[in-house]
This record gives C-alpha cells, structure tokens and sequence, in this order.
C-alpha cells in the first residue's frame, strides 16, 4: 500500500468522522436535529464544535465524593449540557407518572361504572398494570423523543389532529406506561417510526435539499462525471463520502453508486 | 428598543452585539446561538456588571428558543462553555481576580435564573459550592474583592443552594467561622462581612428576613 493511499484513506475516514456527528445519512433530511441537539439548519457548525468536556470533565465535577447528582452510565457525557437534558427527561418522566397516577386514580373509579370491556382496552388505566421502573420509562421516553425529534412527525401533528386520527390508519404513540416485553416494546417503536415516514417531506424538497448540499461542496462536476469518464482523476478524494448522500436525488439514481466504485478503482491508479 | 437594552444591561456591549442579541430573544433559531452563547460567557468575564445579571438574559433566550422550536441549543452551548471556564478557574484565578470573581458570579447567576421545571439545576451545585468554598479558602479570605464576590452570592443563592444540599453549606460555613476568628491579616471590612454573613446564616439565609445592603461597590 503505498503512502499516497494510506493517506488518501485517512482522510476520508476524517471527513466521515467529521461529518458523522451531523450524519449525511439517507434520512438525515428528514431528521430535525442532530445528535447533538441543534437544528439541521445549522450543520455547518455542528462538524466543527468540539464536544465540551470528555474524559477531563470527569475530574471537574468530582470534586467531592458525591457525585453531581444524576451523570449518564457512559463517562464521556458527564458534560454539562447534557447532564441538565437527562435531568429534565428525568422530571418529565416523573410529572408523566403522577399524571398517569392521578389520571389513572379517576378513571378507574368511572370505568367500573360503566365498563364491561376487558382490562387491554384501558390505556393503562389500572394500577397495577402501568409501567413504574424509572430506568425503563428514561429508556422508552428517551425513544420515543428519538421519534418525535423528525420533521415527519412535525408535519404529522399538524396535519392530522387528535380527534381525526383513525386507528391503525394513523400512527399513534406507544404508551410507555403499559406493561409490555422488551422485545415488543422496541417492534411497536420501529412499526410508529416506520408509519411516521409517510409524513416525510415530499422527494422534491428532498431532492432539492440534496441538490442545495451538492453546490455547497463544490462539486457540480460530479453531475457531469457520468458523461465524461476521464475527468474523474480531477475529482477530490473526499466525494467518495459526500456521493453516499445523494441516493434520494431522481436525476442521479444509481450513478452515484456506480461513481463511488469507479472512483475507489481509480484512484490507486494515480498513486 | 432601548428598552430591552437597558433591561438586559448590554448596553456595554457594541451595537452590532446588541443587535444579535436582540435578534436571539425575538427569533433564536435565526442566529447562531453558540455564537450568541460564547459572547454572553466573554462579556460576563469582562464586565462585573454585567455578569451581575446575565443570567436573565440567558434564561430569556432559553425560553424563547425552547418555545420557538423546542430547542435547547443555547442552553446547551452556553452549559458546555461554563464548564470549560469552570474547569480552568484556578489558571483564571492566578491570572486576574477580577475575571475569576465575575466568573463566580456569573455562574451563580446562571443558577439562580435557569431552573429545569422551576427546580435549580443539579449539574451546577458542586461547581458552584466549589467556587464558594475556593472564596472561603485562606488565601481568597485576604482579598476584599473576593469576600464581596462570596458574600453576595451568598446573600442571593444561599437559601436556594442550602435547600439542595445542606452539608456542602455546613462545610463552607466552618470555613468561614474560622477565617474569621483565626486569620491574621484579614481587613476590617473583610471581617465586618464576614461577621454579617454568619450571622446572616444564623438567621436561616434570608428564609426569615430581608438581606442588609452591606455591600463593596
């Protein structure tokens, strides 16, 4: 392997690392914010922020031997920023279950009444079948905000309002509070996820999106690759990545894919 | 206009700053709320004035952007920024009191405005009994400008910071108890609030009256 390569490989290794955070993934069109927090409107800064705080910031707040209070099970997240998010799941996780108490407490008074259906068709309604387990009901929360965080879901919510929403025509939230097995709470998760991306925005804006991230990159030669072969040895090395992005866009269907793998051919060729 | 420049007290900063910020309460998602994060920590280590009550601004932005969009990526930056400025606060310290007094007091201040579900943030009580307990130490008790740093903060978040963990408080306090009455080369006015500050905490920290305006300005 000559050096030439071995850099060449390194450097998109960086450029994925480098744009991982903001993943120009398949769906990252459609995800509202990034991992970290910020809207996709502003992914140019996202690339470049350092993370506050990794491995060090561990000795900052241990100053005593208690610790700050709630600090996530993986070290390197002990930053502030994201200590101050899990304590507020945490309380809204707490203020849902007094709610649901509460809720629950009423209901049950009322549907004894009235009621003759069996216990599933109450959401959860009686005691002891809620889910109560702090570290469960953070888990779920914490999936179903993963959901919730999609411009899918906003379009959704806006179009179709509660009181018009058809089951099983329309995709409705798990109840994190009702018993359910892993395995089944993580399907029905994946299944109103699914569901959501009916509500992805429409493909032209998608493609025009697409097409917007294309010239910020500079590389508008890229369309023109597919029609004059030789011009591939001026391509940088770095559009091997940034072509995976382009699989939403009608005009280039399939001819991405087939760039990419001409152009790792390629390249050892000019070493 | 003017008006929102004198409530926030940027009326320090220039006009073009001013704008920014004013343009980050009214429409957040439309800035750069990191930016607009590192210029509130940058000039509330500058300005002891303004350190004095950035933290309401901040607290505005973090609702506007948290309503605008559901959004905490001010809040985020700005935590995340606080934390490095706290990590090297001893460097800051060695390298200007003035900087590392308005850093106390503007993470006091941060503490004191942004609540989670109007409860103080977690992530802030051992960084901020941290640096009132650096302000209690020997060395900081011989600085006027520290003890008036330490006794305002007390005056204002003491009741608050006791109320979330009491035994910290007890350790601050038993500094204090013995730099007053054993250290040599404390001045008169240090010991003074000293003195009112303990019995300030013998009074329950304001939980029963109004806090006395005995202040440095």
């Amino acid at each position: 392997m000559s050096n030439w390569t071995r850099g060449k490989r390194r450097e998109t290794r960086e450029n994925e690392h480098e744009n991982g955070s903001s993943g120009p993934s398949r769906w990252s069109h459609c995800r509202k914010r990034g991992v970290d927090g910020s809207l996709r409107a502003n992914r140019e800064e996202d690339a470049g922020r350092e993370k506050g705080g990794h491995s060090d910031s561990r000795n900052a707040s241990f100053t005593t031997p208690e610790g700050t209070g709630p600090v996530s099970r993986c070290g390197r997240k002990a930053d502030w920023g994201t200590q101050v998010e899990n304590d507020e799941m945490k309380r809204d996780v707490h203020r849902d279950m007094q709610r649901r108490r509460i809720l629950g407490a009423e209901v049950t008074q009322r549907e004894r009444k009235i009621s003759s259906g069996s216990s599933g068709s109450c959401d959860s309604k009686e005691g002891e079948h809620i889910e109560t387990d702090e570290a469960v009901l953070l888990r779920r929360q914490k999936q179903i905000n993963y959901g919730k965080n999609t411009l899918a879901y906003d379009r959704y919510i806006k179009e179709v309002p509660k009181h018009i929403r058809q089951p099983g025509v329309h995709p409705k939230t798990p109840n994190k509070f009702r018993k359910y097995s892993r395995r089944s709470w993580d399907q029905q998760i994946k299944l109103w996820k699914v569901k959501l991306h009916a509500w992805d925005p429409p493909t032209e804006e998608g493609q025009d999106k697409v097409l917007d991230d294309i010239e910020e990159l500079g590389i508008d030669d890229v369309m023109d690759i597919e029609l004059d072969f030789p011009d591939f040895q001026n391509v940088p090395a770095s559009l091997t990545t940034h072509s995976c992005s382009l699989e939403g866009a009608d005009d280039c269907s399939g001819t991405p894919v087939k760039i990419q793998k001409t152009e790792t051919t390629v390249q050892p060729d000019l070493a | 206009m003017e008006n929102s420049a004198e409530e926030y007290r940027i009326q320090s900063l220039d006009m073009d700053t001013q704008m920014l910020l004013k343009t980050a309460l009214k429409d957040p998602s439309s800035v750069n709320l990191e930016k607009v994060s590192d210029i509130l920590v940058d000039q509330s280590l500058k300005d002891q004035v303004f350190s004095k009550e950035a933290g309401r601004i901040c607290y505005t932005i973090v609702q506007a952007e948290a309503k605008q969009n559901n959004g905490n990526v001010f809040r985020r930056s700005l935590l995340n920024r606080l934390q490095q400025e706290f990590k090297s606060r001893e460097e800051t310290r060695a390298r200007s009191l003035q900087e590392w007094v308005c850093l106390v007091t503007f993470i006091c201040n941060i503490f004191d405005y942004l609540k989670v579900n109007n409860m103080p943030m977690v992530a802030l009580v051992h960084p901020v009994y941290d640096c009132l307990i650096r302000l209690s130490k020997p060395d900081a008790l011989m600085n006027e400008e520290e003890v008036d740093c330490l006794v305002l903060q007390l005056h204002r978040i003491g009741e608050q910071l006791e109320k979330v963990n009491g035994p910290r408080m007890n350790e601050l306090f038993y500094l204090l108890r013995d730099g007053f009455l054993l250290q040599e080369g404390i001045t008169s006015m240090a010991r003074l609030l000293l003195l009112e500050i303990l019995e300030f905490r013998a009074g329950g920290l304001g939980a029963q009256r109004h806090r006395p305006q005995v202040l440095l300005q």
